[in-house]
């Protein structure tokens, strides 16, 4: 399809708890291909935040190495990551987690604030990503003002404002019912059509299907599978 | 570029969250608003009154040395004689003898006590600024002549005469009558504070009629006029107390219990120390207000901070750095003290102007307790808001989005 945008080889991630250390991660191998459609399915306990934190640099692995769209994130400091994150990243998470106070336009505007993006340049991108998940018309609105499926897309168009290398969604349709979910899941066959690599984590075997491509991970480990090796 | 537009990013999200929980917000402003106010009310009201006593000092003495002179046993006070060797001395412009006494007056039957009666010389009033509303001061002729007139004041007016104020009215004062030559306004408050507030009324007569009238021979009070150019205020002190041991035969070490020299300099001098003293002090005890004013600041941020981990790990997610996260809440902080700094330097505005009126002062603007207000104010929020916004700083993304 296109070149390497993630790697990841022999990642191993470790906590110490007291006096054991527990091994969450275990020699992961993952590549991600530019414009990848990607599902990472396992149960809880599994070790899939884990590997969502890591691949979305909000953690560093105990040892191994990741590439994420050509940098080496090595034991980097907290700045650094922040910085990376800030540009590669479009996280989703399964609540939202809209700034309550903040309109939806300003909530969308954050990571352009954080990129140092002028004014005016902000202004357009939002109001391009607000078309993009079609809500233009709530630009101004509260996030107590929408519902839930509107918060969600409006999570979405912040997750693209910045033209991330992959947009990282934990369980985005958890807090949705069925048929606003499934709008979600249109949204981001679209990006994806668009050109946008997606990793998303789930438990949800159904929701993985949506996905073009199906990682399992269990007890730390990942397999490469299809739906009936479940 | 960058820097400014992150301080002007941190500006705009902190004006939000301060806007966005009002009550919280002004809760901690409180302690501020209440320490800056004190400040400056207290200090502005000190400065206003000794500000007027100073002013009034200054216009009263200027180029005036006070002279207490009851002498001794054998040498009551200062005759005539005497104040002529005091004019005679270098420097002197002129000497202008009082004497006072409370007396009764009486107009139409009605008997009034507590009346306060200045005996004072015709040069007295050359050299102060004694503006009558109507008529005249005494001349020369009718000071030596001892002849009964009279400048009354307004409330003797109104107390003794019954508002019948026209100029000639004659009235009897400790047994005395009187006609009534001039007429001035009520003293200010600097001299009432002197007089006793218990005085019915004022009146202005010739020194000599008041000696007549407390039986006294020998004055014991003067005032010595000297131009500032001629001769200096010490050296002048020096050259009456001289003349004062050999009048009453003192030397240095009892002369204090015969006389006293009191200039105006030393009196404005000691003013000036009073007023240093009471603002330095009112300063320090107001400022304890703006001590736990910061602690409060401290503990709301602590737990905004507390609060907010969600909000917090979500801006690292999106890419905020730590010293951004900690700008952001250094100058929520700052946001905070600075807006109860300027509602406490509007409240001590207030609380000046209500205060001035009360001690009835004129009410003197205080920029150097402003400024102190606001600097302190701003000092108050980087100090205490410093430690939280570290600590928001150092949150863990990971956990601060798992706190759920």
């Amino acid at each position: 399809m296109g070149r390497v945008i993630l790697q990841m080889k022999n990642i191993c991630k470790d906590y110490v708890m007291g006096n054991e250390t527990v091994h969450v991660l275990k020699n992961i191998d993952l590549t991600v291909e530019e414009g990848e459609y990607l599902a990472v399915l396992g149960p809880s306990g599994s070790g899939k935040s884990t590997l969502m934190n890591i691949i979305g640099c909000l953690d560093v692995p105990t040892s191994g190495d990741y590439w994420l769209n050509g940098e080496h994130i090595a034991d980097m400091d907290e700045a650094a990551l922040s910085h990376i994150r800030g540009n590669e990243i479009g996280f989703i998470f399964q609540s939202y987690y809209l700034l309550q106070k903040q309109t939806a336009a300003e909530n969308v505007e954050l990571p352009l604030i954080y990129a140092n993006m002028s004014g005016r340049a902000r202004r357009e991108r939002v109001e391009e990503v607000m078309r993009l998940v079609g809500l233009t018309d709530k630009m101004d609105n509260y996030p107590n003002q929408l519902s839930g499926g509107q918060q969600q897309r409006v999570a979405i168009a912040r997750a693209v404002s910045n033209h991330p290398s992959i947009l990282l969604a934990d369980e985005p349709t958890g807090a949705l019912d069925q048929r606003t979910g499934a709008q979600v899941i249109s949204l981001f066959k679209d990006l994806n059509d668009a050109g946008n690599t997606i990793i998303m984590i789930t438990h949800d075997a159904h929701i993985a299907a949506h996905a073009k491509r199906i990682v399992k991970i269990l007890d730390g480990r990942i397999s490469e599978g299809e739906l009936a090796d479940a | 570029m960058h820097k400014f537009t992150m301080i002007r990013q941190s500006m705009k999200m902190a004006l939000q969250n301060i806007v966005g929980n009002k009550m919280r917000s002004f809760l901690t402003m409180l302690g501020i608003v209440i320490g800056v106010a004190s400040v400056i009310g207290l200090i502005t009201i000190v400065q206003s009154a000794t500000g007027s006593i100073m002013s009034e000092f200054e216009s009263l003495g200027a180029g005036t040395i006070s002279v207490t002179a009851q002498g001794t046993l054998t040498h009551h006070g200062l005759s005539e004689k005497d104040l002529e060797k005091l004019r005679n001395l270098d420097g002197v412009d002129a000497i202008a003898p009082s004497a006072s006494l409370s007396t009764s007056a009486v107009y139409n039957n009605n008997v009034v006590k507590n009346i306060e009666v200045d005996g004072e010389d015709a040069v007295y009033f050359q050299h102060n600024q004694e503006t009558l509303q109507s008529g005249r001061i005494f001349n020369t002729a009718e000071a030596d002549g001892e002849t009964n007139v009279a400048i009354v004041d307004t409330d003797f007016i109104s107390n003794v005469l019954n508002g019948n104020g026209a100029l000639g009215t004659e009235f009897i004062l400790n047994g005395y009558h009187y006609k009534i030559i001039g007429i001035k306004a009520k003293d200010t408050n600097v001299s009432s504070f002197f007089t006793g507030s218990s005085t019915k009324g004022t009146v202005i007569v010739p020194y000599k009629n008041a000696l007549k009238m407390s039986s006294l021979k020998n004055v014991t009070s003067i005032s010595v006029y000297y131009t500032e150019d001629n001769i200096t205020s010490s050296q002048l002190q020096k050259e009456l107390k001289k003349a004062l041991n050999d009048i009453f035969g003192t030397d240095e070490d009892n002369a204090d219990q015969a006389y006293s020299v009191i200039s105006m300099d030393s009196l404005m001098d000691t003013m000036s120390t009073i007023e240093t003293m009471l603002s330095t002090m009112l300063g320090g005890i107001a400022s304890i207000a703006l001590v736990v004013g910061g602690i409060g600041i401290m503990n709301m941020m602590l737990v905004s901070v507390s609060e907010r981990t969600k909000e917090i790990g979500l801006r690292k997610a999106l890419g905020a750095e730590p010293a951004r996260i900690q700008m952001q809440f250094l100058i929520e902080s700052i946001t905070l003290s600075l807006m109860g700094g300027f509602l406490g330097i509007i409240l001590g505005i207030v609380i000046a102007l209500v205060g001035t009126k009360l001690l009835n002062t004129t009410f003197q603007i205080s920029y150097g307790a402003i400024a102190l207000g606001a600097g302190f104010s701003a000092a108050v929020g980087i100090v205490f808001g410093w430690m939280p916004a570290r600590r928001a700083s150092r949150l863990n993304p990971i956990d601060a989005l798992r706190s759920e």
